[in-house]
Protein backbone atom coordinates (compact mmCIF):
# COMPACT_ATOMS: atom_id res chain seq x y z
CA UNK A 1 0.00 0.00 0.00
CA UNK A 2 2.84 2.38 0.95
CA UNK A 3 4.76 1.32 -2.20
CA UNK A 4 1.33 2.12 -4.14
CA UNK A 5 1.62 5.97 -2.25
CA UNK A 6 5.08 6.36 -3.15
CA UNK A 7 4.98 5.38 -6.90
CA UNK A 8 1.71 7.62 -7.35
CA UNK A 9 3.57 10.34 -5.48
CA UNK A 10 6.65 9.94 -7.85
CA UNK A 11 4.47 9.41 -11.18
CA UNK A 12 2.80 13.12 -10.33
CA UNK A 13 5.32 14.29 -9.77
CA UNK A 14 7.07 13.05 -13.13
CA UNK A 15 4.12 13.88 -14.84
CA UNK A 16 3.76 18.03 -13.43
CA UNK A 17 8.00 18.12 -14.68
CA UNK A 18 7.32 17.12 -17.77
CA UNK A 19 3.87 19.67 -18.02
CA UNK A 20 6.36 22.29 -16.70
CA UNK A 21 9.12 21.19 -19.03
CA UNK A 22 6.76 21.46 -22.22
CA UNK A 23 5.10 24.64 -20.99
CA UNK A 24 5.91 27.62 -22.98
CA UNK A 25 5.59 31.60 -23.20
CA UNK A 26 4.39 33.44 -25.85
CA UNK A 27 6.42 35.49 -28.03
CA UNK A 28 5.07 39.12 -26.51
CA UNK A 29 5.79 37.93 -23.00
CA UNK A 30 9.45 36.44 -24.71
CA UNK A 31 10.20 40.16 -25.72
CA UNK A 32 8.85 41.68 -22.54
CA UNK A 33 11.34 39.53 -20.71
CA UNK A 34 14.08 41.03 -23.02
CA UNK A 35 13.07 44.39 -23.10
CA UNK A 36 12.89 43.96 -18.82
CA UNK A 37 16.12 42.27 -18.11
CA UNK A 38 18.34 43.79 -21.13
CA UNK A 39 16.60 47.40 -21.81
CA UNK A 40 18.65 49.22 -19.32
CA UNK A 41 22.13 46.58 -21.03
CA UNK A 42 21.10 47.81 -24.53
CA UNK A 43 20.43 51.46 -24.09
CA UNK A 44 24.07 51.54 -22.59
CA UNK A 45 26.13 49.38 -24.84
CA UNK A 46 24.37 48.39 -27.98
CA UNK A 47 22.55 51.24 -28.38
CA UNK A 48 22.77 52.12 -32.78
CA UNK A 49 21.72 48.24 -33.18
CA UNK A 50 18.60 46.64 -34.44
CA UNK A 51 17.23 43.58 -32.75
CA UNK A 52 16.55 41.92 -36.44
CA UNK A 53 18.92 39.95 -37.90
CA UNK A 54 21.33 38.67 -35.00
CA UNK A 55 22.95 42.18 -35.12
CA UNK A 56 21.60 42.62 -31.46
CA UNK A 57 22.63 39.39 -29.93
CA UNK A 58 26.17 39.66 -32.03
CA UNK A 59 26.98 43.56 -30.32
CA UNK A 60 25.67 42.11 -26.96
CA UNK A 61 28.05 39.06 -27.80
CA UNK A 62 30.72 40.96 -28.41
CA UNK A 63 30.63 43.01 -25.00
CA UNK A 64 29.34 40.40 -22.76
CA UNK A 65 31.79 41.22 -20.01
CA UNK A 66 29.81 44.87 -18.77
CA UNK A 67 26.41 42.74 -19.97
CA UNK A 68 24.61 42.65 -16.43
CA UNK A 69 24.51 38.72 -15.33
CA UNK A 70 20.35 39.29 -15.17
CA UNK A 71 19.99 40.10 -18.77
CA UNK A 72 22.50 37.01 -19.87
CA UNK A 73 20.42 34.82 -18.27
CA UNK A 74 17.26 36.25 -19.59
CA UNK A 75 18.54 36.65 -22.93
CA UNK A 76 18.87 33.53 -23.21
CA UNK A 77 15.62 32.14 -21.40
CA UNK A 78 13.94 34.70 -24.01
CA UNK A 79 15.92 32.95 -27.13
CA UNK A 80 15.08 29.68 -25.92
CA UNK A 81 11.40 30.65 -25.35
CA UNK A 82 11.19 31.87 -28.82
CA UNK A 83 12.35 28.46 -30.28
CA UNK A 84 10.73 26.31 -28.10
CA UNK A 85 6.98 27.92 -28.76
CA UNK A 86 7.92 27.86 -32.62
CA UNK A 87 8.56 23.94 -31.83
CA UNK A 88 5.24 23.89 -30.10
CA UNK A 89 3.52 25.38 -33.17
CA UNK A 90 5.03 23.37 -35.82
CA UNK A 91 4.59 20.22 -33.64
CA UNK A 92 1.11 20.69 -34.04
CA UNK A 93 0.53 19.20 -37.39
CA UNK A 94 2.27 15.82 -36.25
CA UNK A 95 0.76 15.71 -32.92
CA UNK A 96 -2.67 16.39 -33.78
CA UNK A 97 -3.16 14.31 -37.23
CA UNK A 98 -4.81 11.53 -36.28
CA UNK A 99 -7.46 13.25 -34.15
CA UNK A 100 -7.86 15.91 -36.90
CA UNK A 101 -8.23 13.03 -39.44
CA UNK A 102 -10.92 11.13 -36.72
CA UNK A 103 -12.82 14.37 -35.76
CA UNK A 104 -12.53 16.96 -38.20
CA UNK A 105 -12.77 15.17 -41.62
CA UNK A 106 -13.64 16.78 -44.77
CA UNK A 107 -12.92 20.22 -43.44
CA UNK A 108 -10.53 22.38 -45.96
CA UNK A 109 -8.07 23.54 -42.44
CA UNK A 110 -7.91 27.13 -43.00
CA UNK A 111 -8.52 30.25 -41.25
CA UNK A 112 -8.15 28.31 -37.36
CA UNK A 113 -10.96 26.02 -38.60
CA UNK A 114 -9.26 23.19 -37.51
CA UNK A 115 -8.52 24.59 -34.38
CA UNK A 116 -11.64 25.71 -33.63
CA UNK A 117 -12.66 21.78 -34.49
CA UNK A 118 -10.26 20.46 -31.87
CA UNK A 119 -11.24 22.80 -29.36
CA UNK A 120 -14.47 21.83 -29.54
CA UNK A 121 -13.75 18.29 -29.01
CA UNK A 122 -11.13 18.85 -26.38
CA UNK A 123 -13.07 15.98 -24.33
CA UNK A 124 -12.35 13.26 -27.50
CA UNK A 125 -9.20 14.93 -28.63
CA UNK A 126 -6.18 12.87 -27.69
CA UNK A 127 -3.80 13.70 -24.42
CA UNK A 128 -0.52 14.10 -26.87
CA UNK A 129 -2.46 16.79 -29.28
CA UNK A 130 -4.32 18.47 -26.30
CA UNK A 131 -1.17 19.07 -24.80
CA UNK A 132 0.31 20.44 -27.97
CA UNK A 133 -2.67 22.55 -28.67
CA UNK A 134 -1.72 24.10 -24.79
CA UNK A 135 2.06 24.64 -25.43
CA UNK A 136 1.63 26.32 -28.74
CA UNK A 137 -0.33 28.58 -26.99
CA UNK A 138 -3.52 28.26 -29.24
CA UNK A 139 -6.03 27.40 -26.06
CA UNK B 1 -7.16 76.99 1.06
CA UNK B 2 -8.19 73.59 -1.30
CA UNK B 3 -10.24 71.43 0.46
CA UNK B 4 -8.77 68.06 0.54
CA UNK B 5 -11.72 66.36 -0.53
CA UNK B 6 -11.43 67.81 -3.85
CA UNK B 7 -7.79 67.80 -3.88
CA UNK B 8 -8.46 64.38 -3.24
CA UNK B 9 -11.18 63.89 -5.81
CA UNK B 10 -8.74 65.21 -8.55
CA UNK B 11 -6.34 62.90 -7.99
CA UNK B 12 -8.55 60.62 -8.70
CA UNK B 13 -9.77 61.65 -11.43
CA UNK B 14 -6.35 61.82 -12.86
CA UNK B 15 -5.74 58.06 -11.80
CA UNK B 16 -8.76 57.15 -13.98
CA UNK B 17 -7.95 59.47 -16.94
CA UNK B 18 -4.30 57.55 -16.45
CA UNK B 19 -5.42 53.90 -16.88
CA UNK B 20 -6.89 53.93 -20.43
CA UNK B 21 -3.83 55.58 -21.78
CA UNK B 22 -1.86 53.26 -20.25
CA UNK B 23 -4.30 50.28 -21.91
CA UNK B 24 -3.69 51.22 -25.46
CA UNK B 25 -0.14 51.34 -25.19
CA UNK B 26 0.20 47.57 -24.21
CA UNK B 27 -1.67 46.30 -27.13
CA UNK B 28 -2.44 42.67 -26.64
CA UNK B 29 -1.82 40.04 -28.72
CA UNK B 30 -5.56 39.57 -28.62
CA UNK B 31 -6.66 42.58 -29.59
CA UNK B 32 -4.33 42.47 -32.85
CA UNK B 33 -5.56 39.21 -34.09
CA UNK B 34 -9.10 40.49 -33.61
CA UNK B 35 -8.39 43.26 -35.52
CA UNK B 36 -6.41 41.31 -38.09
CA UNK B 37 -9.08 39.10 -39.23
CA UNK B 38 -11.60 38.97 -41.60
CA UNK B 39 -10.41 39.49 -44.79
CA UNK B 40 -12.60 39.03 -47.89
CA UNK B 41 -12.03 38.98 -51.41
CA UNK B 42 -14.46 41.72 -51.92
CA UNK B 43 -11.32 44.29 -50.94
CA UNK B 44 -9.49 45.83 -53.30
CA UNK B 45 -6.12 44.40 -54.44
CA UNK B 46 -3.15 46.18 -53.35
CA UNK B 47 0.33 45.71 -53.35
CA UNK B 48 3.57 46.96 -51.69
CA UNK B 49 4.75 48.45 -55.19
CA UNK B 50 1.19 50.17 -56.05
CA UNK B 51 1.36 51.89 -52.33
CA UNK B 52 4.99 52.97 -52.87
CA UNK B 53 4.01 54.46 -56.23
CA UNK B 54 0.85 56.37 -54.82
CA UNK B 55 3.50 57.90 -52.46
CA UNK B 56 5.98 58.89 -55.29
CA UNK B 57 3.26 60.78 -57.13
CA UNK B 58 1.28 62.05 -54.09
CA UNK B 59 4.54 64.26 -53.48
CA UNK B 60 5.45 64.69 -57.31
CA UNK B 61 1.50 66.09 -57.46
CA UNK B 62 1.79 68.03 -54.25
CA UNK B 63 5.35 69.98 -53.55
CA UNK B 64 3.97 72.50 -51.03
CA UNK B 65 3.97 73.40 -47.84
CA UNK B 66 2.53 70.25 -45.17
CA UNK B 67 -0.30 72.60 -44.13
CA UNK B 68 -1.40 73.39 -47.68
CA UNK B 69 -1.29 69.68 -49.50
CA UNK B 70 -4.14 67.40 -49.11
CA UNK B 71 -3.54 64.04 -47.44
CA UNK B 72 -2.81 60.88 -49.25
CA UNK B 73 -6.15 59.21 -49.36
CA UNK B 74 -5.27 55.40 -49.82
CA UNK B 75 -8.42 53.38 -50.38
CA UNK B 76 -7.44 50.84 -47.57
CA UNK B 77 -10.69 51.03 -45.53
CA UNK B 78 -11.89 47.87 -46.42
CA UNK B 79 -8.89 45.66 -45.16
CA UNK B 80 -8.53 44.69 -41.65
CA UNK B 81 -6.26 46.70 -40.04
CA UNK B 82 -4.87 48.28 -36.91
CA UNK B 83 -2.25 50.90 -36.10
CA UNK B 84 0.62 49.63 -33.17
CA UNK B 85 2.94 52.48 -31.29
CA UNK B 86 6.30 50.83 -32.15
CA UNK B 87 9.26 53.11 -30.13
CA UNK B 88 12.00 54.37 -32.07
CA UNK B 89 14.92 56.02 -30.99
CA UNK B 90 14.75 59.82 -32.56
CA UNK B 91 15.66 60.17 -36.26
CA UNK B 92 16.60 56.68 -36.51
CA UNK B 93 15.43 53.34 -37.47
CA UNK B 94 16.46 51.18 -33.91
CA UNK B 95 13.59 50.14 -32.29
CA UNK B 96 13.28 51.09 -28.47
CA UNK B 97 13.77 47.57 -26.50
CA UNK B 98 10.25 49.14 -24.72
CA UNK B 99 8.40 48.03 -27.75
CA UNK B 100 10.01 44.56 -28.29
CA UNK B 101 7.37 42.91 -25.82
CA UNK B 102 4.59 44.58 -28.64
CA UNK B 103 6.79 43.24 -31.50
CA UNK B 104 6.43 39.95 -29.94
CA UNK B 105 2.58 40.26 -29.58
CA UNK B 106 1.86 41.05 -33.28
CA UNK B 107 4.34 37.66 -33.82
CA UNK B 108 1.51 35.70 -31.31
CA UNK B 109 -1.09 36.99 -33.59
CA UNK B 110 0.71 36.04 -37.02
CA UNK B 111 1.04 32.48 -35.34
CA UNK B 112 -2.26 31.82 -34.97
CA UNK B 113 -4.16 29.42 -37.31
CA UNK B 114 -6.69 32.11 -37.89
CA UNK B 115 -4.05 34.48 -39.82
CA UNK B 116 -1.89 31.72 -40.39
CA UNK B 117 -2.84 31.43 -43.96
CA UNK B 118 -2.40 35.62 -44.88
CA UNK B 119 0.30 37.56 -45.82
CA UNK B 120 0.74 41.24 -44.50
CA UNK B 121 1.70 44.95 -45.66
CA UNK B 122 3.46 46.52 -42.44
CA UNK B 123 3.61 50.82 -43.00
CA UNK B 124 5.22 53.02 -41.23
CA UNK B 125 4.40 56.65 -40.96
CA UNK B 126 6.20 59.87 -39.54
CA UNK B 127 4.85 63.24 -38.45
CA UNK B 128 5.47 66.43 -40.66
CA UNK B 129 8.66 67.13 -38.64
CA UNK B 130 11.67 67.60 -40.70
CA UNK B 131 12.36 66.84 -44.64
CA UNK B 132 9.76 65.47 -46.38
CA UNK B 133 12.01 63.59 -48.71
CA UNK B 134 14.06 62.33 -44.95
CA UNK B 135 10.84 61.43 -43.55
CA UNK B 136 9.91 58.68 -46.08
CA UNK B 137 13.22 56.98 -45.92
CA UNK B 138 12.95 57.29 -42.49
CA UNK B 139 9.62 55.69 -42.41
CA UNK B 140 10.86 52.76 -45.03
CA UNK B 141 13.79 51.95 -42.87
CA UNK B 142 11.25 51.88 -39.63
CA UNK B 143 8.76 49.94 -41.03
CA UNK B 144 11.49 47.54 -42.81
CA UNK B 145 12.74 46.82 -38.99
CA UNK B 146 9.57 46.19 -37.59
CA UNK B 147 9.52 43.15 -40.81
CA UNK B 148 13.20 42.39 -39.89
CA UNK B 149 12.46 41.52 -36.24
CA UNK B 150 9.09 39.76 -37.08
CA UNK B 151 10.91 37.29 -39.59
CA UNK B 152 14.64 37.13 -37.55
CA UNK B 153 13.80 37.00 -34.28
CA UNK B 154 9.73 36.09 -33.65
CA UNK B 155 10.20 33.64 -36.73
CA UNK B 156 7.37 35.23 -38.83
CA UNK B 157 7.69 33.82 -42.83
CA UNK B 158 8.68 36.46 -44.86
CA UNK B 159 6.93 35.62 -47.75
CA UNK B 160 4.15 36.46 -45.56
CA UNK B 161 5.12 40.03 -44.53
CA UNK B 162 6.16 43.33 -46.81
CA UNK B 163 7.14 46.89 -45.61
CA UNK B 164 6.48 49.81 -46.49
CA UNK B 165 7.18 53.71 -46.15
CA UNK B 166 4.74 56.21 -46.32
CA UNK B 167 6.56 59.22 -45.03
CA UNK B 168 4.45 61.81 -43.59
CA UNK B 169 1.64 61.35 -46.54
CA UNK B 170 -0.76 59.62 -44.63
CA UNK B 171 -1.80 61.65 -41.51
CA UNK B 172 -4.14 60.34 -38.62
CA UNK B 173 -4.12 63.77 -37.42
CA UNK B 174 -4.15 65.92 -40.72
CA UNK B 175 -5.12 68.96 -38.74
CA UNK B 176 -2.31 68.72 -36.31
CA UNK B 177 0.50 67.53 -38.58
CA UNK B 178 3.25 67.40 -35.97
CA UNK B 179 1.30 65.52 -33.52
CA UNK B 180 3.03 62.66 -32.62
CA UNK B 181 -0.49 60.36 -33.00
CA UNK B 182 0.87 60.64 -36.97
CA UNK B 183 4.00 58.55 -36.34
CA UNK B 184 2.93 55.13 -36.80
CA UNK B 185 2.90 51.41 -37.67
CA UNK B 186 -0.02 50.04 -39.57
CA UNK B 187 -0.55 46.56 -40.14
CA UNK B 188 -2.85 45.48 -43.05
CA UNK B 189 -4.01 41.67 -43.99
CA UNK B 190 -3.62 41.96 -48.03
CA UNK B 191 -4.65 38.40 -48.95
CA UNK B 192 -4.12 34.75 -48.71
CA UNK B 193 -0.56 33.50 -49.03
CA UNK B 194 -0.13 29.81 -50.68
CA UNK B 195 -2.52 27.38 -52.09
CA UNK B 196 -5.92 26.27 -50.56
CA UNK B 197 -4.98 23.25 -47.95
CA UNK B 198 -6.45 19.99 -49.62
CA UNK B 199 -9.39 18.84 -47.06
CA UNK B 200 -9.02 16.69 -44.28
CA UNK B 201 -9.14 12.67 -44.90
Amino acid sequence: MRGIRILLAATLLAGSAVAANAQTISYGQAGALLAKSCGPDINKLCPTVNLGGGALQACMDAKISQVSAKCQADYAMATASIAKRDAAQDAIGQTCNADAARLCQGMIPQDGNLLSCLLEATNVVSAACNQAITDAGYR
Amino acid sequence: MTSPLIRFALAASLALSAAPALAQTQLSDGQILQSLQGFTQTAPAISAEQLRQLVQKHMAQYPGEALTRPNLALDLDKLPQINVQVQFRLNSAIIDPASYGTLGSIADALHNPILHGYKFIVTGNTDVTGPRDYNLKLSQARADAVVNALTTVFNVSPNRLEAVGLGEEVLIDAKNPTSPVNRRVQIFTVGRVGPTPAPIR
